[in-house]
């Protein structure tokens, strides 16, 4: 059955399939984002620049890339951890049904759950005057006193994890759900411990999804500028913010210099998708 | 057919963005600078007046941006408004920074709808870079000459619509002794409860705050604001300073029990919390300083009568007592105080302003370019090691 | 009629795997109390402190003043129907792509993710201001009335659902033999459409409902767009009524988490699977 497999070819009918993908993103994410470049060309007095990609290297703005690029990783890995094992307790770790479902529904709610009322939420629980704080200081030991502090790295991506662990379940739990039982039962059969099954089998077959979904989170974190705000009050140097002080805010006002920033996080993420392509690439290759 | 249609077909709709993008902006830009500026009326008052409120109520309705309702009491300000001339107000983004106002200008030329602001209300060094950019049109009220010629455009292009001072808003319940001055902030007992407003590079109030402190230490202009910088860089290394954007909310459940903020938000924001928990605004008396917003038309305004009528309205003694009833000075104040329009009760609740000092556009300016160039370093990000 | 890609019926529990065929499932169970933990803490803490709205007890006079204002359903309704219009938009233009790219065009595979991540590094504010410079004048002025500007916004966020629903159908895709999949029903005679309809999408069950309600939680609570679109949805709406407010918000937070909750548990429910007799 099946017959000979007729090789993918670029002819126009193929490009039909994605023709609606390609009109619609075009129309809503392309057109955009070409204004955005057209626009991170404008200088203060009108007319066109490259004053602001120049600025571009300047400590402030590559500081600024360099901050965001890592809470982003960090949180992508964290986030991408904690997730998994999430993901994997509730569906192949047999946890019984109902626990699924509400995972299920909780991770959607809280894949969403940012900006002011996460920062907040986070503020009320380990600020200084929050609950655990004051529940911790009831045994004697002042967080904040020994350095702890919500309004720093490891408090960001705290309260950053609160949106991406639920993103990686709900992604990676139609790909979990796709590891056949009869592999592992194979497996068992011919000796493998659990351990092995997982390196050997489950992982590899795993990864391309895994990848893939990682750089989902890293986008994801990338992007995020809401949270960021509330919790740091803007005095963390971050990619996004560097751009709404400049678009939005009520003291500096170089649109131009913020569209250029954005542009930089643009060609940062097709950079990052490059790289993903070819780790995606290896990993897929033995799946033939 | 061999054609490479993977490169054309994206080539062919990006080509096709950047035309549709480019164009027309092309060709809005001279249409708007040669649009006649409305001269300001001679004619019998009265008639003039009919006339604007006809036009008005035929446009039906009046888009606002960036007035939030209990800023300065807007909420009733506007509601005065709609209920007085039948006119409905769309109010976009309350929350709205000053940049995005003008960019909502820039990016709804032409556009007739519902998304276009017809009015906007900026801080004060925004006006003169808007005017030149082209995105207001003039319009002089009835009331022009009663406002202070240093807080207006000659030629009538944007005007000053209220001030307030800055002030120390302090959660009573958290902080048993509520502090005076900006020198009382640098003391022990205030370890981790001093809050801006805003993040100085984004928010008019924080800069000025910073600005404010450095005046009080008795230096003045552009000094002031590198004095301002190494104030706060002392407050953040005692341990005083919470960088985190401080709000009504932050105060009242005491994460930042002491916030530097405009008066009337802080008289607004203990009104409103109605004793839970006590607020106490205290205005300092060595660096006070005062901040002055602007109004303008917009130069592409849908609805260019009732805009008008708007500004008539906010200028006239009923919207400038609205703006009274919130606690801010409206810009008309001291014609006001001597022709005795402003009430006794609502004279009480202003704070005093008394030797505030008024700074000019180029003075904010210059001392903008201090603190924003100064602040990073300032506050320096302190990155915990990862665990 | 479906086929599906499932092993051959066994007994209905499969035998559970690893620690858990040993009969502990010690791992899962700690691994789901940490998170739970984790997620619990600060919703508690935010409900804690949205009940402090009365001086010196605990009560829920911020909720009594949140649901004082009449405009919370008619937000609501709008918003629900922008977000299910918007999912199936998605939807509809998702996944025949990333089949397509999948199947026949794997080289266009880094262009596509890169496009479907956007969203993501274009700001929210820069995004909006984009659409009403292309769309707002003319040649192409879509924005006159609410209506058509109501249009615009749904199809805005689609676009901005593409990176989730394209990665979880990407994932789902992945997770079934595809190729063996189409080439089975198109050598029965099934035209493409059928293999989408009646093949792909009902094995994409798990990854349309992930999609669905990531979509659903973007658009419900999504308020830049709206804000400068002159649209009254939810998430205007909410962002208004708590402005300044000290308690209100916390008590808004945890109304709006319930409500999505209750949304996205009837989107599970009915796109549940159904035991085929």
């Amino acid at each position: 059955m099946g017959g000979a497999q007729r090789p993918p070819q670029l002819h126009l009918g193929n490009w039909l399939g994605v023709l609606p993908f390609f009109l619609f993103s075009g129309l809503f994410l392309i057109g955009p984002t070409l204004i955005l470049a057209y626009r991170s060309f404008e200088g203060l007095q009108g007319g066109l620049t490259i004053d602001n990609y120049r600025q571009l290297a300047s400590p402030g703005v590559i500081s600024a890339y360099g901050m965001s690029i890592r809470i982003s990783l960090t949180t992508a890995i964290i986030g991408g951890l904690f997730g998994f094992l999430l993901a994997w307790a509730v569906s192949l770790g047999k946890l019984p049904g109902p626990f699924r479902s509400g995972t299920t529904t909780f991770s959607g709610v809280a894949s969403n759950f940012a900006g002011v009322p996460l920062a907040a939420a986070f503020i009320f629980t380990l600020g200084r005057v929050g609950v655990v704080t004051r529940i911790v200081e009831s045994f004697g030991f002042n967080p904040y006193e020994s350095g702890f502090s919500l309004y720093s790295f490891t408090g960001l991506t705290l309260v950053y994890l609160f949106f991406q662990i639920p993103l990686m379940v709900l992604v990676m739990l139609p790909a979990l759900d796709g590891l056949k039982q009869d592999w592992r039962e194979a497996a068992e059969i011919l000796g493998a411990t659990p351990g092995q099954y997982w390196r050997y089998v489950a992982l590899p077959v795993l990864m391309p999804s895994i990848l893939g979904t990682m750089i989902l989170l890293f986008g994801n974190s990338f992007g995020a500028h809401a949270t960021a705000y509330a919790l740091t009050g803007g005095m963390f140097n971050l990619a996004t913010l560097l751009i709404g002080q400049q678009i939005s805010g009520d003291v500096l006002h170089n649109p131009g210099l913020g569209y250029a920033v954005a542009m930089g996080m643009v060609i940062i993420m097709a950079l990052s998708i490059l790289i993903y392509s070819i780790l995606q690439r290896r990993s897929e290759r033995w799946l033939g | 057919m061999r054609v490479r249609w993977n490169k054309v077909v994206p080539a062919t709709i990006a080509v096709l963005m950047l035309l549709a993008a480019c164009t027309p902006a092309a060709t809005q830009a001279p249409a708007a600078a040669t649009q006649p500026p409305a001269a300001a009326t001679e004619a019998p008052m009265a008639d003039a007046m009919a006339d604007l409120i006809a036009a008005a109520q035929a446009e039906g309705g009046l888009t606002t941006i960036a007035l939030p309702h209990d800023w300065c009491n807007y909420g009733a300000v506007i509601a005065g408004f709609a209920e007085k001339y039948g006119i409905p107000v769309n109010e976009l983004d309350p929350g709205a920074g000053s940049g995005e106002e003008l960019e909502a200008i820039r990016a709804n030329m032409g556009n007739p709808g519902p998304q276009a602001p017809d009015v906007v209300d900026v801080g004060l060094a925004f006006g003169p870079t808007a005017k030149d950019e082209g995105l207001f049109q003039p319009y002089m009220v009835s009331t022009w000459d009663e406002i202070p010629d240093g807080a207006k455009d000659a030629e009538g292009y944007w005007y000053g619509d209220y001030y307030g001072v800055l002030s120390l808003e302090v959660n009573t319940a958290e902080v048993a002794n509520v502090p005076t001055e900006y020198a009382d902030l640098l003391k022990p007992e205030y370890n981790g409860q001093i809050a801006l407003s805003g993040d100085p590079l984004t928010s008019n109030a924080a800069i000025l705050s910073v600005w404010a402190a450095g005046l009080a230490t008795g230096a003045t202009g552009v000094e002031a604001a590198q004095a301002g910088l190494e104030f706060f860089k002392q407050l953040n290394e005692a341990g005083n300073f919470v960088p985190i954007d401080g709000d009504s909310r932050t105060v009242g459940i005491g994460e930042t029990p002491i916030l530097i903020d405009w008066s009337y938000n802080s008289i607004a924001n203990d009104v409103a919390l109605a004793g839970n928990p006590d607020l106490e605004t205290t205005v300092p008396s060595a660096g006070r300083l005062a901040g002055v917003y602007i109004q303008a038309i917009s130069a592409y305004a849908p609805h260019p009568n009732a805009a008008k009528l708007w500004m008539e309205y906010l200028y006239s003694d009923e919207g400038q007592l609205g703006w009274a009833s919130g606690f801010c000075y409206p810009i008309r104040f001291n014609s006001m105080v001597e022709a005795g329009s402003i009430p006794a009760d609502m004279l009480a609740q202003l704070p005093s302003t008394e030797g505030a000092y008024f700074p000019t556009i180029d003075e904010i300016d210059a001392a903008k370019a201090v603190i924003t160039a100064g602040w990073p370093s300032v506050v320096g990000v302190e990155v915990l090691p990862l665990p | 009629m479906t086929i599906s890609a499932a092993p051959l019926p066994r007994a209905a529990e499969p035998p559970p795997t690893g620690a858990a065929a040993k009969g502990s499932r010690w791992p899962a169970w700690i691994i789901l109390f940490v998170c739970a933990l984790y997620f619990l803490l600060p919703l508690a803490a935010t409900f804690y402190w949205s009940l402090r709205a009365e001086k010196g007890t605990l009560g829920f006079e911020a909720y009594r003043r949140l649901f004082a204002d009449t405009g919370f359903l008619p937000a609501f309704s709008e918003s629900i129907v922008n977000a299910v219009v918007a999912i199936f938009l998605s939807l509809l233009i998702i996944v025949p792509t990333a089949y397509w790219v999948r199947l026949r065009m794997p080289k266009l595979r880094p262009v596509v993710e890169f496009i479907t991540l956007l969203p993501f590094v274009i700001p929210a504010v820069v995004l909006v201001f984009g659409i009403i410079r292309l769309y707002g004048r003319p040649p192409l002025l879509l924005t006159t009335t609410y209506e058509s500007s109501r249009v615009l916004l749904v199809c805005v966020y689609a676009a901005l659902s593409f990176p989730y629903m394209f990665r979880s159908v990407d994932n789902g895709l992945r997770a079934m033999d595809v190729r063996s999949l189409t080439e089975a029903a198109l050598s029965l005679g099934a035209n493409w459409v059928t293999v989408l309809r009646d093949v792909i999408f009902p094995n994409l069950r798990v990854a349309l409902l992930s999609g669905a309600l990531l979509t659903f939680a973007i658009v419900i609570g999504e308020f830049t767009i709206a804000l400068f679109m002159a649209q009254h949805t939810l998430g205007p709406y909410m962002a208004n009524l708590t402005r300044s407010k000290v308690y209100e918000p916390s008590a808004m937070a945890i109304v709006a988490f319930a409500i999505t909750w209750a949304s996205m548990g009837m989107i599970a429910y009915i796109s549940r699977e159904r035991k085929h007799p």
